[in-house]
């Protein structure tokens, strides 16, 4: 383009290049407009789903993901669902006696029709023996239970009714529990969820089931001995009887009902938005490329070289992208901060900047398609008629 | 039609993208589709109008506990022609022949009047109707299989289709053998003799009035749903519901900006050729028609091949792994959502046909 321009130097031409790329865009306002608020609403959904997911699985294993015990036992019966299963005596005197033990202590889950803030709601509780052992690990304000009747509840509920000093009132009995700490992230069946001390689960589980003589625990809460990982914990402990089912911390929340499956079906999800994207631009700008063979092919005929008509090209790509990404992202912002139901979304920075790299880098290579057209124009064929397009 | 056929090649990209959008759409819908019906079946399987639940239960089975009494006073509600107790557990199975930590997800249910598929009459004391989906468990016909920690057996009689509560594979037995598995099972305790956790309810009217009159009549100790409110209150049900409404809707505008800037791109290649037939008498609407099939018939191309390969995976992924179901209604549903993005979308070049003068094609400038 230098034999356009004179004596321009490499600077002024790079920005002669992105103004006259960007001043082709502002007379197609129409057609860029509509390309970007393409590329930004399917950025704003990718991120929207990608929270959303990030969300719906916190929302139902957060409670066991962010408790501190490091190995959790359930029957196997339980299928891994902590309310499901039933440590019978015999199967709990069998963990107990396995080697590499520190501390072992019940861990259970009823869940209640409950009242909190004046309003009707279901709540789960929980229950745990000991710091250490099932006890919520993220608190953000408050403080652990230190007495009967006294809770952690899920810091995002502050609002609903469970915020520190807030009285819950579980039915039928009216059994209550009073909120002294607030921990982040810890919902498990995406229900409010107060974590008690075991006495006062217990008490909570007979005031509604009043014939009620022995309560089977729903799972152990395990520690290692010193010098025991977690990981050979539970080797142990699974060896003991094919009717246990210890797992590490973190497989107890991944490896949980409908968590894989959710991971799947967004995946698919994901991975035909991702591919949607750079369809749309490298269609958009390979079309262009032939709409615009003839003045291509005429500026090609009067010296403009193809790399410089190539990077012309790429500046109104990446323009396009980035402000697709910028739509998106703006779209997303305020949405990442509601709750939907039960289910609160975040902003992810670490998706915004994965997707915004994957996506960019996508739509640019899309548009190598619309960049190999412009490569291969000859600058002959304006005496003939023939360009890009034919 | 006549461009489509002699350049195909120009509406390739487009349909390729449109194929990606409906796939989008219907493995979307699927999925919703799948996860709803697989945790309501039981619930529509229901052949009665009304569910009553204890009004403390928040509309949940597991909470809910109905007494003799209570029932008692839905039963002498004006109008009421019918009742049945319901009752469920969800437990662990184990299926013979598979390996001791490989157990089937199962609802127990107890019921008195029969849902849709299943006998009037209860089967004997420790069999049970299952649902299909159990089939891929390796369940069979005649198959004596073993529920939760205290391993309760119970013989599989006969199969039922899409009856799955909560994801979980429904079986359907007597109350009584309800109450024996729950007995010998629960961390609490079973539910007295007498006591269900539901009533399954006909009568006369429609199902709202009739659950106004039972309500009224119980002073509010009961909160009466229709079935398919009942199936509505089911956890999560609304939720994915809208949530994949919300996310179905965005993708249909995505569709329609998609079809309007590949049209309007068109459009605007054209605007030579269209302004030549223009002047040689052809009219607006001849020439937008001609946008319009091809946009339809590009559209019907990408759903078709959308919908084969959607009812592919339907066939092909396995039970239990993704929660997809997909049908003829849906395929219908997302067709037709897709046809009129895709009018709406060329409806945006409308304007240029119009804006195209013929003079200027034919090289005047008057």
């Amino acid at each position: 383009m230098s034999r356009l321009t004179g004596n321009a130097t490499p600077r002024r031409e790079t920005l002669l290049r992105v103004f006259l790329a960007l001043k082709e865009m502002r007379r197609a306002k129409v057609r860029f407009g509509l390309l970007t608020a393409a590329v930004g609403l399917l950025v704003f959904l990718v991120l929207f789903q990608q929270s959303l997911q990030n969300g719906l699985l916190t929302a139902f294993v957060g409670g066991i993901k962010n408790q501190s015990a490091p190995v959790v036992v359930y029957s196997v019966d339980g299928r891994r669902n902590l309310q499901g299963g039933v440590i019978i005596p015999a199967l709990e005197a069998q963990v107990l006696a396995v080697d590499g033990i520190g501390r072992a202590g019940r861990f259970s889950q009823s869940t209640f029709t409950a009242t909190a803030g004046g309003v009707e709601t279901d709540a789960a509780v929980v229950g745990y023996e000991a710091e250490g052992l099932g006890s919520p690990a993220t608190l953000v304000s408050g403080r652990l239970p230190t007495a009967p009747g006294e809770a952690v509840a899920n810091e995002a509920d502050a609002d609903q009714g469970f915020d520190i000093g807030e009285v819950v009132t579980l039915d039928p009995a009216g059994f209550e529990i009073t909120v002294v700490g607030l921990a982040r992230d810890v919902l498990i069946n995406v229900t409010p969820t107060l974590y008690v001390d075991y006495g006062t689960y217990e008490d909570a589980v007979r005031s509604r089931f009043t014939e009620a003589t022995t309560l089977l625990p729903n799972a152990l809460a395990v520690e290692p001995a010193a010098g025991v990982s977690p990981e050979q914990l539970v080797e142990r402990i699974n060896a003991v009887s094919d009717d246990i089912d210890a797992l590490v911390r973190a497989d107890a929340a991944d490896k949980a009902p409908g968590v894989a499956s959710v991971r799947q079906s967004f995946s698919i999800i994901f991975l035909l938005y991702a591919l949607v994207v750079p369809f749309v631009t490298g269609l958009f700008f390979l079309i262009l490329t032939f709409q615009k063979a003839n003045a291509l092919t005429l500026l090609r005929a009067i010296g403009a070289p193809a790399k410089k008509l190539v990077q012309a090209l790429l500046v109104q790509v990446i323009a396009v992208l980035v402000g697709g990404l910028l739509l998106g992202i703006a779209f997303y912002t305020p949405v990442s901060s509601q709750r939907l139901g039960g289910i609160t979304l975040r902003f992810e920075t670490g998706a915004v900047i994965f997707w915004s790299v994957l996506l960019l880098s996508f739509g640019v290579l899309s548009s190598l398609f619309s960049a190999r057209r412009v490569l291969a124009i000859d600058p002959v064929d304006a005496t003939t008629g023939a360009g890009v397009g034919r | 039609m006549r461009e489509l056929r002699r350049r195909p090649g120009r509406f390739v990209t487009a349909t390729v993208i449109l194929f990606l959008i409906a796939l989008l759409l219907m493995f979307l819908g699927g999925l919703v589709d799948g996860l709803i019906n697989n945790s309501t079946g039981a619930v529509r399987a229901q052949r009665g109008d009304v569910i009553v639940f204890s009004s403390d239960a928040k509309d949940s089975f597991l909470r809910s506990e109905i007494p003799p009494e209570l029932r008692a006073a839905v039963e002498s509600v004006e109008g009421v022609t019918d009742v049945g107790g319901i009752g469920i557990i969800q437990l662990g199975a184990r299926v013979p022949g598979k390996g001791p930590r490989d157990l089937a997800d199962t609802a127990l249910f107890g019921y008195e009047l029969a849902p849709r598929g299943v006998p009037e009459t209860p089967p004997a004391l420790g069999e049970a109707y299952a649902d299909e989906s159990l089939e891929a468990k390796g369940v069979e016909e005649g198959m004596e299989i073993l529920l939760g920690p205290f391993r309760t057996p119970v013989t599989i009689v006969g199969f039922v289709e899409d009856t799955n509560y909560l994801g979980q594979s429904s079986l359907w037995a007597s109350p009584e053998t309800w109450r024996k598995v729950a007995g010998e099972n629960r961390s609490v305790g079973a539910l007295a003799d007498g006591v269900f956790q539901s009533l399954v309810v006909a009568g006369d009217g429609s199902a709202s009035e009739l659950a106004q009159r039972i309500d009224a009549a119980t002073a509010g100790a009961t909160s009466s749903l229709s079935i398919a409110e009942a199936a509505d209150s089911i956890p999560g049900v609304r939720e994915q519901r809208g949530t994949f409404g919300q996310i179905i809707g965005v993708t249909v505008v995505i569709a329609v900006v998609v079809v309007a800037l590949f049209f309007a791109l068109l459009t605007i290649e054209r605007t030579g050729l269209y302004g030549v037939l223009k002047a040689v008498g052809a009219g607006t609407a001849t020439l937008f028609f001609g946008v319009l099939l091809q946009a339809v018939i590009v559209t019907v191309a990408a759903c078709v091949a959308a919908g084969a390969l959607s009812f592919l995976l339907d066939i092909v992924i396995p039970a239990g792994a993704i929660p997809f179901q997909f049908g003829p209604p849906r395929f219908v549903l997302s067709t037709v959502l897709l046809l009129v993005a895709s009018t709406i979308g060329c409806a945006f070049s409308l304007r240029r046909v119009l804006k195209i003068d013929p003079a200027r094609a034919i090289g005047g400038s008057l």
